[in-house]
């Protein structure tokens, strides 16, 4: 009983939050508009959050997806300036991701660095491989395409359910597209349900015949191409590419999955949870900018109530 | 001399489940006594509330005409409770005096710097109190053994009595994870214990020491008082019908069925980093024993066919192929595992019955929930686990129960060949038995069996033969007929005797 | 229990209703902890005070995408105007919800883009020019000179290229090294650690004639680096830009640091809410930019 409401708080703390903002501000906040607004701001910051969901299932970490998001769009950036193609330039910034990730999974499963060491220790290469790369500078203007700028500007049209001129944005259903991936392969593969036995135990797992460091480096792979989207996604949303602009979603991406684990029976992060985690985030950050509440009380907010959920679900745990 | 200490009327629910009813409990000055019964029948609750860690829904503690208060683990402090719990949580990275001296103030010099020599002159002497001298108190903790940590643990309890007087020491199942040379040093300690007037409860599952050390014995039952008695007044089969409830019948079934011709693995002359002169050849349906004192290398044993440990000499062959590289090939070859350490080699705690059961068992892409539950409902059943379904936490389970899962895992993909490790450690009587049958029922379908164990009539109950290991090097292969544990105990340290404590 | 308390501790913040007459203003900035942002995002507030608008001043802390976010939350909540500082080509996205919800967006040191009305601002290829020629003539056209820039940023970046082109024009002025200072720390620290390693490079006096930075943090810091390598007396002049506090502290002691250029943030946020008083007011505003003069200080006029 304690238990279930302990997994539910999170979640009535995510409908309380939308209640709240609807009462306070009755006419704009619920409304179709807003919240495909509110889906399309946090589709990136989903996008980290569910990759960084398949390392922590494993209790690992990677510190290192912001600015791996940075490198992969910053990558796209300089092939457009080469005057390649959109398709060679994206499919080039996945390639990076996955290989980073690559990197990051052989300093943790192979050679057996803790994650936090290494992938804090990418995390500095990657960020100084972006501004190497672009020379630390913003990419922007002609340089970019507009068949990539676009992408984060349109949508699929939903006056065909009863929402004239409003659209889905290409953004949302991508980030969507993601959590689909991310939630079969977490709770509907064999390779999911092993990722979770080595979280519960490394070496128990190794001896009962799951392949530890194969596992280990290729969820690795997966978070570094989930980070590659996610900073594809923010290029085309800014249309412009800088050797710094991802960095900010590490840490949101940690706080979301840390918000999603207090809903797992276990503690355990699940892709669905995460998801709970981000749109409070998300949520807060749109609602109270509408209240106008001030940026710096909005940050002191955001932290405290990461430390209220994590806290308030491990004294349940413990009752 | 101090006077008894009277417990009546310990009662406990969680929930709507009753853990502990109505017990009573009388434990004497210079007295041991003895504390039985199988899993969940209420013994870690009753050390649970004596410790004052878990508030009573009723409780009253006497000593002579004084009601003491036990409400919390300082008031058991207070009263001169001492427990002394499964779990040895030392702390690794501190010298073992540290340990030993942990929450004690710490000697200083010049009020600022950590006084070393006095710290180890300390620990030395609540050591020596103990009649223990082997141990280095300056080395780091986490290099010690299981038994130098249980003693470790259990001057850090006589250190805190400087001053004033434990009455009362309470050691749950001290010697789960002792060797038998460890296991003599304890007893030698809670000699001394009774000899200073203190009232001992002694929490275990081995018959055969509580027989030897206790002086009273009280049973419990689904959380019931069943029986107090003095132990020379009873008899191990009546503590064990008492603790079960029925008879004990066969404790070891008998083979059913003859040995096959093939053979599921052997080897020849070979070495590990730990071992050397491995030689022997199971057959279908055969329990071959591997006996050794503690770090003779039994593990090695296990670990060869398990592909997680690679020969540096000789041949060895597992059903007729190479052997495997990784546990993951083993799997796959037939070949199921039950770890010695079931926490930390075996089980994910925080994950549910199917996830551990089926693990090394996943195939495909897709993992379908329906089947798999069905599956795990089977085994489940065939195993005579107790759990609420099949998603329920491991750490929710008993230890008997727990081990039951390991079976089901192994029993899963009908092995060829079982790798057991202490299989029945810390688990009691009953559950004991289970795991005896399903052994038996394996190795009767044609499974060849590795059991590698401490504990010697189950060894000399189950096996075949018994593969002897001294110090790293195989000795011989013994037949258990007529064989009483004694006599393999002797066979055991026969060796150039090199007596280690790891 | 406890997460009632979370709508309880929103509700301390929730200001009234928004009055239906005052017109709203979003003032959105990734750069808030800028000294300048600071200075005019504040003349902007005060400006608006008199004219009895209410403004939220929203910084998202770098966060470029985030800028984005929050126009078009601003959108929904459907405020008479928009303030951004930012480049705008990286913000299209929000630009065009805004010029679509028809809700004109002035750009206060921004960048100029067809949908911002106009972007108010310095000229900084003319601060830039004045700094540059400013060193040139001191060390009479000859000598080593060291830059601090940071191309990443491109108002910052614009400095770079014109003192690039003037002591490029200069045959006996060297540029000694082109340095991208790291600002995480706010630019003085590293600035001063990668000065101190130029000045091990070069021991020899006078081997080192200036210092041009392209704002005031990597002046100061290699201001510190002469003064503790003890070499304060050889002449080295050093010139930054913006002028922020500490700069004309250090240029009114009259040591090494010797001249910075003092955009007029006041005056920028003033024209900001000049031009945003205008553009809700429906007026055309030809220009798509608007320069504010700059000063160069110096010594004789350093004093804050």
């Amino acid at each position: 009983m304690i238990s279930q409401l302990r997994q539910a708080g999170t979640l009535i703390g995510l409908v309380l939050i939308v209640v709240f903002f609807t009462v306070q501000l009755p006419e704009t906040f619920l409304t179709a508009r807003n919240l495909i607004n509110v889906s399309q701001q946090i589709s990136m910051l989903a996008v980290v959050a569910f990759a960084m969901t398949v390392v922590m299932v494993m209790t690992d970490f990677d510190l290192s997806v912001g600015s791996m998001a940075s490198l992969a769009g910053i990558v796209a950036a300089v092939l457009f300036t080469a005057d390649q193609p959109v398709w060679l330039a994206v499919v080039a910034a996945l390639a990076v991701g996955v290989l980073g990730g690559v990197v990051n999974g052989v300093l943790v499963a192979v050679l057996g660095i803790l994650p936090f060491v290494a992938t804090l220790g990418t995390l500095t290469i990657y960020s100084g491989a972006a501004f190497w790369i672009s020379d630390g500078k913003t990419i922007f203007g002609r340089d970019i395409p507009k068949g990539f700028s676009e992408f984060a500007r349109g949508g699929v049209s939903l006056d065909a359910v009863g929402f004239a001129g409003v659209s889905l944005p290409y953004m949302t259903i991508l980030a969507l597209v993601v959590l689909a991936v991310v939630w079969v392969t977490l709770e509907h593969t064999t390779y999911g349900r092993r990722l979770y036995a080595i979280g519960g135990n490394a070496e128990a797992a190794r001896l009962a015949g799951v392949r530890v460091r194969w596992l280990r480096l290729s969820a690795f792979a997966i978070t570094g191409l989930g980070a590659a989207v996610a900073g594809l996604m923010y290029a085309s949303r800014v249309a412009s590419a800088n050797p710094t602009q991802g960095a900010g979603l590490m840490l949101d991406a940690i706080a979301a999955v840390f918000l999603g684990m207090t809903m797992g029976k276990e503690g355990e992060p699940r892709a669905l949870a995460t998801l709970v985690g981000v749109l409070i985030l998300g949520i807060l950050d749109n609602g109270l900018t509408q209240m106008k509440v001030d940026s710096y009380v909005r940050e002191m907010l955001v932290g405290t109530i990461v430390i209220a959920a994590v806290a308030t679900s491990s004294i349940g745990r413990r009752a | 001399m101090a006077e008894p200490l009277e417990f009546s009327a310990m009662t406990k629910r969680y929930g709507a489940a009753t853990v502990l009813s109505d017990v009573s409990l009388r434990l004497s000055p210079g007295r041991v006594h003895a504390l039985m019964g199988e899993n969940g029948a209420g013994k870690s609750t009753l050390i649970k509330l004596l410790a004052g860690v878990v508030p009573a829904d009723s409780m009253l503690v006497r000593q002579g005409a004084r009601t003491l208060p036990l409400r919390s683990a300082a008031d058991a402090h207070a009263a001169g409770f001492r427990v002394i719990h499964q779990e040895l949580n030392i702390v690794p990275q501190l010298s073992v005096a540290e340990n030993i001296l942990l929450g004690q103030p710490i000697p200083q010099r010049f009020g600022l710097l950590v006084h070393w020599a006095e710290l180890a002159r300390r620990a030395r002497a609540a050591l020596a109190e103990l009649g223990v001298s082997h141990m280095d108190v300056r080395r780091q903790a986490g290099g010690l053994g299981t038994g130098d940590r249980m003693l470790v643990k259990i001057a850090a309890a006589l250190v805190q009595d400087a001053g004033q007087t434990a009455c009362l020491y309470v050691l749950d199942e001290p010697t789960a994870a002792l060797n038998g040379a460890e296991a003599e040093k304890l007893f030698a300690v809670i000699g001394r214990l009774k000899q200073q007037g203190a009232a001992i409860l002694y929490v275990s599952h081995r018959m055969a020491e509580v027989m030897d050390i206790c002086d009273d014995v009280t049973v419990l039952r689904n959380g019931r008082h069943i029986l107090t008695t003095e132990i020379a007044q009873t008899s191990r089969d009546q503590i064990i019908h008492a603790m079960t409830g029925r008879d004990v019948a066969d404790a070891y079934p008998p083979r059913r069925t003859p040995l096959g011709d093939a053979v599921v693995c052997a080897a020849e002359g070979v070495s590990t980093a730990r071992l050397t002169g491995l030689t022997f050849t199971l057959r279908q349906g055969e329990i071959l024993g591997v006996a050794g004192l503690a770090g003779a290398g039994q593990g090695d044993v296990l670990s060869l066919f398990l592909g997680s440990v690679r020969p540096t000499a000789g041949k060895a062959v597992l059903s007729g192929g190479v052997l495997p590289t990784s546990p993951a090939q083993a799997w796959a070859r037939g070949v199921a595992h039950v770890p010695q350490e079931r926490r930390s080699e075996g089980l994910m705690m925080r994950m549910g019955v199917r996830a551990n059961a089926l693990l090394p068992h996943l195939t495909g892409v897709i993992a379908r929930k329906g089947p798999e539950r069905r599956r795990v409902a089977d085994l489940s059943a065939a195993v005579n686990l107790k759990a609420a379904g099949p998603e329920q936490s491991l750490w929710q389970l008993s230890g008997g129960n727990q081990q039951k899962v390991m079976f089901a895992r192994a029993m899963a993909g009908q092995p060829k060949l079982l790798l057991l490790g202490e299989p029945t450690r810390g688990i009691d009587v009953g559950a004991r038995f289970e795991i005896y049958k399903l052994i038996r029922a394996l190795a009767d379908g044609g499974c060849g069996v590795l059991l590698s164990s401490t504990d010697l009539p189950e060894l000399l109950g189950l096996c075949d033969r018994i593969l002897v290991l001294q110090a790293g090097r195989q000795a011989t292969i013994l037949s258990p007929d007529g064989m009483a544990p004694a006599d393999l105990l002797g066979a055991l340290q026969a060796a150039p005797l090199a007596l280690e404590t790891t | 229990m406890k997460r009632l308390m979370l709508p309880l501790a929103l509700a301390g913040f929730a200001t009234a209703a928004p009055m239906a007459l005052a017109e709203t203003v979003a003032v959105i900035t990734p750069f808030l902890a800028q000294p300048g942002t600071q200075a005019y995002v504040q003349a902007f507030q005060e400006d608006a005070a008199t004219r009895g608008w209410e403004v939220n001043v929203i910084d998202t802390a770098g966060d470029m995408a985030a800028v984005i976010s929050r126009i078009e939350d601003a959108v929904t909540q459907k405020v008479d105007a928009i303030v951004v500082n930012v480049d705008p080509a990286q913000v299209q996205a929000g630009l065009q919800t805004a010029a679509d919800a028809g809700i004109p967006v002035i750009g206060m040191d921004a960048g100029a883009d067809p949908l911002i009305v106009t972007n108010i601002t310095s000229n900084g290829y003319a601060m830039a020019a004045e700094t540059s020629v400013y060193v040139a003539n001191r060390i009479e056209g000859k000598g080593k000179v060291v830059m601090f820039v940071f191309d990443a940023f491109p108002p910052v970046q614009i400095r770079g290229v014109v003192a690039d082109a003037i002591f490029a024009n200069f045959p006996d002025i060297e540029v000694l090294d082109r340095i991208t200072p790291d600002v995480q720390d706010g630019g003085i620290a590293d600035s001063r650690a990668k000065m101190e390693a130029v000045l091990a490079a070069n021991p020899e006096p006078g081997s080192i004639a200036a210092v041009w930075a392209a704002w005031d943090q990597p002046a100061l810091g290699a201001l510190q680096a002469i003064e503790a390598a003890g070499r304060t007396g050889e002449g080295i002049v050093i010139v930054g830009m913006d002028a922020n506090p500490q700069a004309r502290d250090a240029i009114a002691q009259g040591g090494n640091f010797e001249a910075s250029m003092a955009q007029d943030f006041v005056g920028i946020g003033k024209a900001a809410a000049e031009a945003t008083a205008r553009a809700m007011a429906k007026e055309e505003i030809k220009s798509k930019v608007t320069y504010v003069p700059t000063v160069l200080v110096t010594k004789a006029n350093a004093a804050p």
